[in-house]
């Protein structure tokens, strides 16, 4: 069994809960974070995959019959895009399919089978190529002039930036938490230096380095911030448990169900450890600093 | 016993003081123009009034404080402005007596005293022997487990000079040590500082008490108003 011995008196120690509970709420906060950036990565991934190589062709309804499914235009579109090169399937969506679309909004009365809707067509592409995609959209321009084709860019490029604002909130959080872990880290290690000036001392004078002292600080530092951070980590994972929860209540297509990548649990494990490694460092710097103005 | 050395162990001056002044911030001087020279294997008693700067003198020598003026050695190097990287191993050789034994609280007797060999990476088996060893030469073979606090102030004396001794320094520096305890016990611990100047380790040690001073055949360096002046041994060689 390795056993550490300690000169410093560190079992009662006025600032050692303090570290532990503050590191516990930082490493709180740290996950929340984590837990927030992988979130929106992983439904940014889900969007993208979800319209990259597609298109949405609208064929407004005053151009066509009042069942144009069936019409001249979107037969002529559907001829121009199954014999494109760059289209792997295109296919008109029901009409049913369409006002089931709608009944969230318009219900399932005579409104709705008397609406002007127009004709969607769901295109898969076999490219990403901008050329391909721009190639496409001209052949059904002039099949069907007046249809509308998206390519589902402008709504993603909005949600991306919504995502990207969030993801940059949750970066600033582990910036900021990291800042104060090194802060607390400071304080309360100078608090234990006058604490033990005395002890320090005598250390000194019956031979021992300023890294000596500095290891045993950072030692009880690395201890404190790991025993915070397990404990921030436990407190966090029924709150993720809970959320996790609410989410599942919510219907697939408002919200899809992302399941979060390894690497998201691996950092959350790491924290703890990422915290102790800061704590260790900052406790050593802080400790090899001040007995650097000593005599 | 193991905690002696060969007098050849040693080579020149032990504590060269030339011209030292020592003043603590825009404070008085505590004492100015001090040039002395403690040769190897020697040993000092330290007297003066109550005030006069024995400790700050002795710190000087242990390093804890630097001249304000003058030039400091400490076996035969330069320490004056030495970077701090280097007293570690200057202070390993020497062995300090504090007034106010400033023994660790949370440690046991025998880990106070085992201090100085762990800081020096010495080897537990033998922190284990040269500890038990000189623990049972000052008497306190019965409280090795026990904490300062719960020990008398002469055992807690006897802790600080066993501390200062074990790891069998070439300068001992000892601020009243035998101020705590009766004169049996200081006898005994004087002899045990004789012993060991007279296997070469030097000794300066400050005291107020002349009875120690007119017993003991060692020259004086008496500090007062200032100044330290050389004084030839109040006893007799026996």
């Amino acid at each position: 069994m390795i056993a550490f011995r300690s000169e410093l008196p560190l079992k009662g120690e006025t600032s050692a809960g303090f570290v532990v509970w503050l590191v516990m709420v930082l490493v709180f906060m740290a996950s929340i974070a984590v837990t927030t950036n992988a979130y929106i990565g992983a439904l940014l991934d889900h969007w993208n995959q979800s319209v990259t190589g597609t298109l949405t062709i609208q064929i407004p309804v005053m151009l066509d019959s009042k069942d144009p499914t069936s019409s001249a235009m979107t037969a002529r579109v559907l001829d121009v895009l199954n014999r494109h090169p760059a289209v792997e399937t295109a296919a008109a969506v029901p009409r049913e399919k369409v006002t089931e679309l709608l009944k969230p909004w318009f219900g399932t009365g005579e409104a709705v089978a008397d609406l002007p809707l127009p004709v969607l067509v769901d295109v898969r592409l076999s490219t990403n190529d901008a050329a391909a995609i721009n190639a496409v959209s001209t052949s059904v321009q002039t099949a069907a002039p007046g249809a509308v084709i998206d390519d589902h860019r402008a709504w993603l490029n909005r949600v991306i930036g919504l995502a990207e604002g969030l993801g940059a909130i949750a970066l600033t959080t582990m910036v900021l938490v990291t800042i104060a872990l090194g802060l607390t880290i400071v304080f309360a290690t100078r608090a234990s230096l006058a604490e033990f000036s005395q002890v320090i001392d005598v250390l000194h004078i019956v031979g021992a380095k300023d890294g000596y002292v500095a290891g045993q600080f950072a030692r009880r530092a690395l201890i404190q911030s790991m025993l915070g951070g397990i404990a921030g980590l436990l407190a966090y994972a029924p709150v993720l448990a809970f959320i996790a929860w609410l989410a599942s209540r919510i219907e697939p297509g408002i919200l899809p169900e992302i399941s979060f990548p390894a690497s998201h649990w691996i950092v959350l494990g790491a924290l703890p450890i990422i915290a102790g490694l800061i704590a260790t460092i900052t406790a050593n710097v802080t400790v090899r600093r001040a007995l650097s103005l000593k005599v | 016993m193991a905690l002696l050395r060969k007098k050849s162990d040693f080579v020149g001056d032990t504590v060269q003081l030339e011209d030292v002044g020592l003043r603590y911030a825009d404070g008085p001087e505590i004492f100015s123009n001090v040039s002395i020279s403690i040769p190897q294997s020697s040993f000092y008693f330290l007297t003066g009034p109550s005030g006069a700067g024995k400790t700050s003198l002795l710190s000087l020598m242990y390093l804890a404080k630097r001249p304000t003026v003058g030039r400091l050695k400490l076996f035969g190097d330069d320490v004056t402005d030495a970077k701090r990287n280097r007293l570690p191993a200057i202070r390993r050789r020497l062995g300090v007596v504090f007034q106010d034994f400033r023994l660790l609280e949370h440690m046991t007797a025998f880990d106070n005293v085992a201090l100085p060999l762990r800081i020096a990476q010495v080897g537990e088996a033998t922190v284990e022997k040269n500890v038990t060893e000189l623990l049972k030469w000052v008497g306190l073979e019965d409280s090795m487990q026990a904490r300062p606090s719960f020990l008398s102030g002469g055992q807690q004396q006897r802790i600080a000079i066993a501390r200062a001794v074990v790891h069998r320094p070439k300068l001992i520096l000892a601020d009243e040590p035998t101020g705590n305890v009766d004169d049996a016990i200081a006898i005994r611990l004087m002899q045990l500082f004789v012993e060991l100047h007279k296997h070469g380790t030097s000794v300066i040690l400050a005291t107020h008490n002349e009875h120690l001073v007119s017993r003991f055949p060692f020259p004086r360096l008496h500090l007062k108003d200032g100044t330290v002046t050389a004084m030839p041994p109040a006893a007799q060689a026996p």
